[in-house]
């Protein structure tokens, strides 16, 4: 290496900053615009079944399939963003795939797109064996198929960019066990020396993506072999496991990617940095190995499944997100309490996604219990308790960076910056509260057509969703239209020098 | 990227499709049944003269059934299972010809591929269990080992010991046509299925 | 040198009667051993042939990507059940799989693997647990015999054995990357030759940034 390289290296730092910057924003602005069209997918949904909207149902079912892929997606997309923005700072990651994740991703997105609304495919984001190979002429295997095709190609990219990103950590700590700072939880090392918030939780999103998207691989080609070769067959009860495996791991892992943003955003609020003691690294344990038992908890009205996978689903389900949520929760107030913390939207928005998190949580449980699952699985208990934790948790947590990106361009709000956050919040609680109490009412989940007792509930839950919509498009308008000024922002963060390799 | 990269990636990849294309006949088969299937329906081959000894101990070749259409089974008559699917199905394609004389154009030959074991008390009793009567349907073993091999060979029938002392084998019902040529291979079927497919060779 | 007769050995070995049949009497010995060591033969000469290996064909395979592919395509040949059949149907393939085994799977994964960057071997094994999970769930459901060699039962077994491995490659890949085990240590020495030469004409094999 000579002075030429060295001078090299700095120019290529700051390249790459720009190009780093520059894939975030477009990231940012895919997941701002995606979110905001499936949310007008949702609102649609619920103004149908209010009888505010004349809907048909394939049309409704079509909605369904695709508001809750695309939304499973972008979450995916909007924690990935987070993880990677926080992680680089402490680990080497690649920037080419870190943009070949959001290009395949918007390839797959067009393939699921056109499998619905061209093809009509309605078989839930889900596609569980083998309702997508009998659509009864609704819509064709070439649909299932593209659909399927949509969600490998994704799986591929996210597959890259875990990959490349546990090769970062792996690189920087030696071992994944010493990312999660296993050696801190059990005591082996002083607490002072583990790494950093965002490192455990990026490490433990990463590794449970990277198993649930080689399992769901393996689903995935073995239905569209189905599709296509009817005589393969396959155990439906398997094919449930694998895809609840893989869809359960995928979705969760969208909250531990995007709680970074609490760690790192809230502390620069309060100007005291995350705590990271002996129980944080111990939850983050806890939970990567419970996230990935705890899947049988979706099977549980599967009465083919061995009783102890149910036994186990249930037990776990009381606990697996408990830890990280915990210490989350008790972190967060920790560094709020007495900080004379400034509030704004961003820092209410952190701080309300581990509220949300942590409300969402509660719900969860009941459902997770198997007698109550029996009668209220198939209630719209179960979309308000996922909505409550995704929507008021993920996508309040990836608004508060998404917002805290934008303040780096200080010219002038335009004075509704309170009113998109009271818009939501307030929104979001009446939507999650019209979904829960429907479920206590019995009133079934899915169905495109209600009954008149079950319109008050709907057209409830419709007023919240609009409420959202107004909320958050206020802030993605307002996100995008600083996004050529924040392209053109010099960089200041410049990534921390990075130890000396320790494997390889 | 380097020189030579596209270039070679390009290289590799055509050749790669162009031998899994070979391999699946143009990606339309992956197992070797769907492959002779296919080589048949495209290609239809002329089936080897061998003689065959037929329940009444009479010698006949496939030359005997120039004109007709002819569906041909392979069995071995200790089999306790899909030769005896094979052999129902073809009872019911002969029922279906004694009620419709119109399409008597088709005969029915089973082959045995046992012929240590077929002799003709055996092929007797199972041409008896079916309702086999020649010439319309006769149970045969070819008179030779090597009449066997060829057949089977041109067939493109596999026979392969199975753990209880009989044998598996790849089970269909071949079509052979007015002029003796192997046409179709077909599944165990419905009768009007298989007489259809018959009517249609003799066209 | 050691690689070359070990190489050899193994070959001849997998060719003797004894061995060639035992192996592929068995479907799921014939999937999970004998192929898998043909292909080890293969990477056992990379180092040697390495040496050997024309400038331009070392530089067009940019990060062993025409490599990888080549592998791509020649394993799914062999997965094929058409092909496993013809293979024991008649002598010609035998040879055929005999031979282009080693050369067209083992010895470009043994020369292309040295100038993979990490990310890029990482995703290679990812989607080879995946490919080997999806033909072992196949094979375990199919209904219908898809080998006209092989029993059914025997093609049940040679899913479970396909799934075995994959659930092990899981297991295994899981474990040394979380505890940080090398992968190569157990095979240094095989591998010493390959390092070498590795480092001499390949600098940084990594992905632009």
């Amino acid at each position: 290496m000579s002075a030429n390289a060295g001078r090299a290296d700095r120019a290529g730092v700051r390249d790459g900053e720009t190009a780093a910057r520059a894939v975030e924003l477009a990231y940012i602005a895919v997941v701002a615009i995606v979110l905001l069209l499936m949310m007008l997918f949702g609102l649609t949904m619920r103004a149908a079944q209010a009888q505010y909207l004349d809907v048909q149902p394939r049309l409704f079912y079509v909605l369904l399939t695709m508001h809750g892929a695309g939304m499973v997606g972008i979450a995916g997309v909007a924690g990935a963003v987070v993880m990677w923005h926080f992680v680089r700072r402490h680990v080497p990651v690649n920037t080419t795939v870190f943009l070949a994740n959001l290009v395949l991703f918007l390839i797959g997105a067009v393939l699921i797109l056109g499998s619905g609304f061209i093809g009509g495919f309605a078989g839930a984001w889900t596609f569980l064996y083998p309702l997508p190979a009998h659509s009864n002429g609704i819509w064709s295997a070439n649909a299932a198929a593209a659909y399927m095709l949509g969600l490998l190609v994704i799986g591929v990219g996210f597959l890259l960019l875990h990959l490349d990103v546990l090769h970062g950590i792996w690189r920087t700590y030696g071992s994944l066990a010493n990312g999660l700072g296993l050696k801190q939880a059990i005591g082996l090392k002083p607490e002072k020396t583990g790494p950093p918030p965002a490192v455990p939780a990026a490490t433990m999103a990463s590794i449970v993506n990277v198993l649930g998207i080689v399992i769901g691989a393996v689903v995935l080609i073995l239905s569209l072999v189905n599709l296509y070769v009817p005589s393969f067959t396959m155990s439906a009860l398997v094919a449930k496991n694998l895809i609840y495996f893989f869809g359960h791991v995928f979705i969760n892992a969208t909250i531990y990617m995007a709680v970074i943003a609490v760690y790192e955003i809230l502390p620069l609020y309060a100007h005291h940095p995350w705590k990271t003691n002996r129980i944080f690294y111990l939850a983050w344990v806890a939970s990567t190995v419970m996230v990935l038992i705890v899947y049988p908890h979706h099977l549980l009205m599967d009465f083919a499944m061995p009783p102890w996978a149910l036994v186990v689903g249930q037990i776990i389900s009381y606990l697996s997100g408990l830890p990280v949520l915990l210490v989350t929760a008790f972190g967060a107030l920790t560094v709020v309490h007495r900080s004379g913390l400034r509030w704004d939207t961003p820092s209410g928005l952190c701080f309300l996604g581990v509220l949300g998190w942590a409300a969402g949580v509660i719900p969860a449980i009941a459902d997770g219990t198997i007698v109550v699952n029996s009668v209220m699985h198939n209630t719209q208990w179960v979309p308000g308790h996922f909505h409550t934790y995704l929507l008021l948790g993920t996508v309040a947590m990836f608004l508060g960076y998404m917002t805290w990106t934008a303040k780096e361009v200080p010219h002038e709000t335009i004075g509704t910056e309170p009113a998109a956050f009271w818009l939501y919040v307030g929104g979001g609680i009446i939507f999650v509260v019209a979904f829960l109490a429907a479920g206590s009412a019995s009133v079934p989940r899915r169905y495109a057509v209600h009954l008149a007792p079950w319109l008050t509930y709907d057209r409830i839950g419709s007023l919240g969703a609009l409420l959202v919509v107004l909320g958050v498009g206020i802030m993605v308008v307002q996100f995008l239209v600083r996004v050529p000024a924040l392209a053109r922002l010099p960089m200041t963060a410049v990534a921390q020098p990075l130890p000396e390799a320790a494997a390889e | 990227m380097t020189r030579g990269f596209l270039p070679l990636l390009g290289f590799v990849i055509a050749t790669g499709l162009a031998t899994l294309g070979f391999a699946t006949s143009g990606f339309r088969v992956v197992t070797t049944e769907g492959a002779r299937r296919l080589a048949v329906e495209h290609h239809p081959r002329a089936v080897p003269d061998a003689v065959l000894v037929d329940q009444d101990g009479r010698r006949f070749t496939f030359a005997a059934y120039r004109g007709k259409a002819l569906l041909v089974e392979f069995i071995y008559t200790n089999c306790p299972t899909i030769c005896g699917i094979l052999g129902d199905d073809f009872g019911r394609v002969l029922a279906t010809l004694r009620q419709d004389r119109g399409t008597s154009g088709v005969d029915l030959l089973s082959i045995s591929f046992d012929p240590a074991r077929d002799g003709p008390r055996a092929l007797r009793s199972y041409a008896a269990r079916f309702g086999a009567n020649a010439p319309g349907w006769r149970v045969a073993v070819p008179a030779t080992r090597e009449g066997l091999r060829a057949l089977l060979k041109s067939f493109g029938v596999v026979v392969i010991p199975d753990r209880f002392g009989g044998f598996t084998h790849n089970a269909a019902i071949y079509l052979l046509d007015g002029q003796g040529r192997l046409v179709r291979i077909l599944d165990a079927g419905p009768p009007a299925t298989l007489l259809a497919e018959a009517a249609h060779a003799v066209s | 040198m050691l690689r070359l007769a070990a190489a050899a050995i193994l070959w001849f070995g997998l060719w003797l009667p004894p061995l060639r049949s035992g192996l592929e009497s068995d479907m799921a010995l014939h999937m999970t051993v004998q192929i898998p060591l043909l292909a080890v033969v293969g990477i056992l000469i990379a180092p040697e042939v390495r040496r050997f290996e024309p400038r331009w064909l070392a530089e067009a395979d940019w990060l062993g990507i025409p490599g990888i592919v080549l592998v791509l395509f020649s394993t799914s040949c062999w997965m094929l059940p058409v092909a496993l059949d013809s293979a024991l149907g008649d002598w010609r393939m035998e040879v055929a799989k005999f031979v282009s085994l080693p050369l067209l799977v083992g010895m470009p994964l043994g020369l292309s693997w040295q100038r993979m960057p990490p990310l890029g071997r990482l995703f290679v094994i990812a989607n080879i647990i995946s490919k080997v999970g999806a033909l072992g769930g196949l094979y375990l459901a199919a209904p219908i015999r898809l080998c006209a060699y092989y029993r059914l039962d025997q093609q049940a077994e040679a899913g479970s054995a396909l799934l075995a491995v994959a659930t092990a490659a899981i297991v295994g890949a899981f474990l040394a990357s979380f505890f940080g085990w090398s992968w190569r240590r157990p095979f240094r020495d095989a591998w010493k030759g390959h390092r070498a030469v590795a480092t001499a004409t390949d600098a940084s094999p990594s992905l632009p940034t």
